[in-house]
């Protein structure tokens, strides 16, 4: 019997032993991921700090805020995380959409007001838009057979409706070209396209009615068909029916209830479609299914928590920070003196910029993605061809940034004579920049979809654009469309290519053209960054910076989050 | 016919890829041809001054700075991000890990021109604190947060490459009588090292590439690396490639010389990094352990 208990004794100390090295390890490697999360938001939280100034409050309204919504909104947190994670994610869900809806509401509000795209010209885009689209249906469907007459309607149709013969984007540039090339002649003569026809129709409808038309329609529209394709067992032209109804009649309350409660009847029918509507239908699913329920108390306690802390401070008369970050921040333009710098101009200029990169990166870049994964062969020269251009993509993805932005340079404003600094400029070259991300992630969620589909189509019948455009595409929208914003979310805070196609440092006014002059919001903030009066510093930098991160991470965290909600679905 | 337009229309777009990459390279070397054309490549790449207004344009300072910001951004980046990576694949509860991956990728969608900011405006003066004799624009605070910025890189490809070493690899040193600890370091890491190397060289090749944090915090000034007083390098300032590049166009009496050498930079800073991403590349695909 001695020696096995020599032997429990031995295991027992190299047990002790390697134990703790073991508990060492574990918390050092806990450490290090504490270390890379915690750093950046300490840092975080001070800019937030610098931003909103909150030591400049009475203590009694801080005292008011942390009672009536500090201690709800973390206690049902809590709740939420250890008890009833399904509500956690309707919480999550019902403060989200409305937020994202807002910043929606927020971006087309500033297009309009800009007059980068009038309500008229909204309402005749949606109208030439609705008629290609028919157009194009009905030639499906009254001559299904004629598939080359079709590819042509389908590039005509819109062609025509939207841009007229030739589209004047065209005629544009061939004469500059043409002025370049000092030839005599110019071109003149096109057909007018629908769009400029709706336009000069003398009797439009009012500005409201037409927004209404134009944005809540196909709005709640596609709502309506989404939530009638969840629920299979309705009858859908109801369903549909009822949100379209709703949402008009929401929408159309605004120029009546509108003035009186002080609000714009714009402002009032984009936020209803943007949010309300949308906010609406989950809701009202939420309920019906009776799952998470208890979630939908949590944007209710915020808000409430919100107003009753504002009317209890109002009662007592305490001080609210002094903030760098406020509405008059975000809506003047810079200026000399830090109290009045505002950060207009660059939000505009970036929101314009986005809609470049998203036109010039999403179409190619899936484009791309469907022929490496669907179309490309596997052996063979073309077998090697594809390998080439996926290495290529993959390393393409490495090149820094600052040299995509000196090819924007060499490529678009010395060989192409586009303005410098222009939005267009500064849209293709991030546009360019972003591409290779956006085609990796496209391939990521094609590949998702299982084989098996796509042979079932074959074996249908399907040919393999068919077997492309109603299997795969539809299952991995999802996947590509997170995979963009998340791409998007990163060209916004790019820098660097901004500085080498000459991005100008202060923008005084909003950009209302895509050949205007760029203002963009990382643009300005590293203007900012090298002046050195503490105000701009530690105030204006700041606010600019808690900006530029807010929008990044809600465009970023709703990817993410949806992204793997559906990873977890699949 | 239908299917062959849209198969060449969709092969066009594959194209492009290729194109862009072929555009990179001719347009940047028909200026850096150009400036190689005034100055001659010894001169460039054995210069050891980078001097605008002199138009001397030695490339070595430059070089230099980006070797001291990448060294140090790696000392920080590699084991964080490794033993973050560890502890993600082998530690975390599954409930942990489905909160914190998302954490860290969402900070790393946090632009670059903000990692400057906090270089410039928070950590400079907060390890002034404890007495370091730091200027006002310095190596240290710009490398750590380059070092910052590319752990969330280095920790999610290197997390990827440990979660697919097979579990039937794990179980059998468990069999044998290993602790974690073990099975961490002797089994996991070992199995899934090619996928952390290629990791290593990406955020290598992203830290030399990165712009806007040096920009910001590093000041203007290109210095060679002072070997007899090596601490010094990190209090001062220091200008590497890619800030180069950015002042060289933002100044306004920057003559041709200068305005082309930028061009030259830049095709030597994109001939490292493709170069760096081909290896990376080559070793993930070529010293994959493959389990079936």
């Amino acid at each position: 019997m001695a020696t096995p208990k020599e032997t429990i004794e031995w295991a027992g100390e190299t047990g002790t032993v390697s134990q703790l090295r073991g508990e060492v390890f574990k918390y050092g490697c806990l450490g290090a991921v504490s270390f890379a999360l915690l750093s950046v938001l300490v840092l975080l939280l001070y800019v937030a700090a610098d931003a909103f100034q909150p030591f400049t409050a009475d203590p009694g309204w801080h005292l008011t805020f942390f009672v009536t919504l500090v201690v709800p909104v973390v206690g049902t947190s809590v709740w939420y995380y250890r008890r009833d994670e399904p509500a956690g994610e309707v919480a999550i869900a019902t403060l989200g959409i409305p937020i994202i809806g807002l910043l929606l509401a927020a971006a087309l509000a500033v297009v309009l007001s800009i007059e980068l795209v009038s309500v008229a010209e909204l309402f005749a885009l949606t109208v030439a838009t609705a008629v290609s689209v028919g157009v194009i249906v009905a030639h499906a469907r009254f001559r299904p057979r004629a598939a080359f007459e079709r590819l042509v309607v389908l590039v005509g149709a819109p062609v025509v409706a939207l841009f007229g013969i030739l589209p004047e984007e065209v005629t544009m540039v061939v004469n500059i070209t043409l002025r370049q090339l000092d030839a005599p002649v110019r071109l003149t003569t096109r057909v007018v396209s629908l769009r400029e026809l709706v336009l000069s129709v003398p009797y439009l409808p009012l500005p409201w009615l037409m927004l209404v038309l134009a944005v809540t329609l196909p709005v709640a529209a596609g709502l309506g068909v989404l939530v009638a394709r969840r629920r299979a067992s309705e009858d859908s032209r109801t369903v549909i029916g009822m949100v379209v109804g709703g949402a008009l009649a929401l929408a159309s309350l605004g120029p009546f209830v509108g003035p009186a409660l002080g609000i714009d009847p714009v402002v009032w029918i984009l936020v209803v479609t943007f949010s309300v509507v949308p906010l609406g239908v989950y809701v009202e699913g939420i309920v019906r299914r009776q799952d998470g329920v208890p979630g939908l108390a949590f944007p209710v306690l915020l808000v409430g928590g919100i107003l009753l802390g504002a009317v209890l401070v109002e009662q007592f008369g305490f001080a609210p920070p002094d903030t760098w970050l406020d509405w008059q921040f975000l809506t003047s333009v810079h200026s000399r003196t830090p109290e009045d710098a505002g950060f207009y101009p660059p939000i505009v200029g970036s929101v314009m910029m986005m809609i470049v990169i998203a036109l010039a990166a999403f179409p190619v870049g899936v484009g791309a993605a469907i022929y490496l994964e669907e179309y490309a062969p596997d052996s063979g020269l073309g077998g090697k061809f594809v390998t080439l251009v996926e290495i290529n993509i993959g390393n393409l993805a490495g090149v820094p940034s600052v040299v995509y932005g000196l090819l924007g340079l060499a490529l678009f404003i010395r060989i192409l004579t586009m303005p410098a600094g222009s939005v267009i400029v500064g849209g293709l070259a991030i546009g360019l920049l972003i591409l290779p991300i956006v085609i990796i992630s496209a391939q990521e969620a094609l590949r998702a979809v299982p084989d098996s589909h796509r042979e079932a189509s074959y074996g249908m019948g399907a040919t393999r654009w068919q077997t492309t455009r109603n299997v795969v595409l539809p299952q991995a929208m999802p996947g590509i469309l997170t995979g963009t914003i998340l791409a998007v979310g990163r060209a916004i805070g790019e820098t660097a290519p901004l500085l080498m196609i000459g991005a100008a440092s202060s923008v005084r006014l909003a950009p209302n053209g895509f050949f205007d002059q760029l203002p963009a919001m990382p643009r300005q903030i590293y203007a900012w960054s090298t002046n050195l009066q503490p105000e701009i510093r530690h105030g204006v930098l700041a606010a600019g910076v808690v900006t530029l991160v807010v929008v990044l991470l809600v465009m970023n965290g709703t990817a993410i989050i949806v992204r793997n909600k559906f990873q977890r679905e699949a | 016919m239908r299917e062959r337009i849209y198969r060449y229309v969709l092969f066009a777009c594959a194209l492009l890829s290729i194109f862009v990459t072929i555009s990179i390279v001719v347009l940047l070397a028909k200026d850096a041809i150009d400036f190689f054309g005034l100055v001659s490549p010894v001169e460039f790449f054995t210069g050891t001054e980078f001097l605008l207004p002199r138009n001397q344009v030695g490339v070595l300072p430059l070089v230099s700075g980006t070797l001291l910001v990448t060294v140090i951004a790696a000392a920080i980046a590699l084991p964080v991000g490794v033993a973050a990576a560890v502890y993600l694949s082998e530690y975390a509860s599954e409930r942990a890990r489905s909160v914190l991956k998302p954490s860290l990728e969402i900070l790393a969608g946090i632009p670059t021109v903000v990692y400057g900011i906090f270089a410039l405006v928070y950590v400079t003066p907060f390890l002034r604190v404890f007495g370091l004799p730091l200027n006002t624009f310095n190596v240290l605070s710009a490398s750590l947060m380059v070092g910052i910025m590319i752990i969330p890189m280095v920790s999610s490809l290197s997390e990827d490459a440990m979660s697919a070493v097979p579990d039937s690899l794990r179980q059998a040193a468990y069999g044998m009588g290993a602790t974690k600890y073990e099975v961490s370091t002797g089994v996991v890491i070992p199995a899934a090292l090619s996928g952390i190397f290629s990791s290593f060289i990406l955020a290598l090749s992203r830290a030399i590439g990165e712009t806007m944090i040096v920009a910001v915090a590093m000041g203007s000034r290109s210095r060679m690396i002072d070997f007899a007083n090596p601490l010094q390098n990190l209090w001062q300032g220091n200008q590497p490639m890619t800030a180069a590049m950015v002042q060289i166009n933002g100044a306004d009496n920057v003559s041709g010389i200068g305005f082309k050498s930028m061009f030259a930079i830049g095709l030597t800073l994109f001939v490292i990094t493709f170069l760096m991403n081909l290896a990376s590349n080559r070793i993930a695909a070529r010293y994959r352990e493959e389990y079936n």
